[in-house]
């Protein structure tokens, strides 16, 4: 067997097509998901789904002015409950 | 057995040519960039990636994606190893095409290949535990055929994948970075920090021996 014939041969190693689709898919989500800021990600959401991206930042800013002030509230409580007596 | 041995390779694949043709053609539906590029354009495909052209970067992608699967093949076990090696290995030259040089006389696919083999070593440092003592693939190659190859096509990558179980992982190294990369002698000893006069003694060595084995393993009868 001669250099072309095992040239020839090893072609039939490469990846089927389904496998090289779901690769190259792969490759390039990382790659875009590398450079796309979170900003930009922010926007692509409110373009591909406005309600969702409303809903998300609305949830999160309520949970922030909410939250934080609990959170602050039950360290104190824990704080006053384990050195305050 | 001695028939077996002299029968002509063209005997045993009369249609391996005709098959590579399709597959090619096949490939090029499903996102292959079939059109080999030469040297010249691959730099200014890697130019225009760098400068952020995302064309040129798939164009890239697919003329090399090919080429590192059946190279990093013939060394795992298996193809969702080589997979996710072909996976991380493209990932990596993609994002640090900065530094690639070709000042410094390496070709693009023997840049590619060098990532794709130190993706690979990685990899089997990681599951050195399960490595047989004698450093074989535990492997039965046909146990993740694809299940839309044709029967030809499946005996050839059958056959191969045993032929290339039984070498040494050198061995398997170098014909594989000799036939599925396509690299010459002194690229191949670059990379194994070999001298290339000792790459093509292996080389022909190996080359005979894997013939042998690959044409007895592709006569009719021989379970694949």
């Amino acid at each position: 067997m001669n250099d072309m014939e095992l040239v020839s041969l090893w072609s039939a190693l490469e990846p089927s097509a389904r496998r090289r689709a779901r690769i190259e898919t792969r490759v390039f989500d990382w790659i875009e998901a590398g450079e796309t800021s979170i900003a930009g990600e922010w926007l692509a959401l409110l373009k591909v789904e406005p309600l969702t991206a409303l809903a998300c930042v609305s949830f999160g800013a309520v949970s922030f002015v909410l939250l934080t002030p609990v959170g602050w509230l039950t360290s104190l409580a824990i704080g006053v409950t384990r050195f305050g007596g | 057995m001695i028939a077996i041995a002299v029968l002509p390779a063209a005997v045993v694949f009369p249609r391996a040519s005709l098959v590579a043709s399709c597959f090619k053609a096949l490939s090029a539906l499903f996102g292959d960039d079939a059109e080999l590029l030469d040297e010249a354009a691959v730099l200014q495909l890697v130019e225009r990636a760098r400068a952020g052209d995302r064309a040129a970067r798939q164009r890239l992608y697919r003329q090399h994606v090919g080429r590192v699967f059946r190279t990093v093949r013939g060394m795992l076990r298996s193809n969702a190893e080589a997979e996710d090696v072909t996976q991380d290995a493209m990932l990596a030259a993609l994002t640090s095409l900065d530094r690639y040089s070709p000042r410094s006389g390496t070709r693009f696919a023997a840049w590619l290949t060098a990532i794709a083999i130190n993706t690979t070593r990685r990899r089997f440092r990681r599951w050195r535990p399960e490595l047989t003592a004698t450093g074989e693939l535990p492997e039965v190659p046909a146990a993740d055929g694809d299940p839309g190859d044709d029967v030809d096509r499946a005996r050839q990558r059958s056959a191969l994948l045993r032929a290339l179980a039984e070498l040494e992982p050198r061995e398997r190294e170098i014909v594989s970075l000799r036939y599925g990369a396509e690299l010459n002698a002194a690229e191949i000893a670059a990379q194994l920090e070999l001298e290339p006069a000792n790459v093509r003694k292996i080389l022909e060595r190996v080359r005979a021996r894997l013939g042998e084995r690959i044409v007895a393993l592709m006569q009719p009868g021989v379970s694949a």
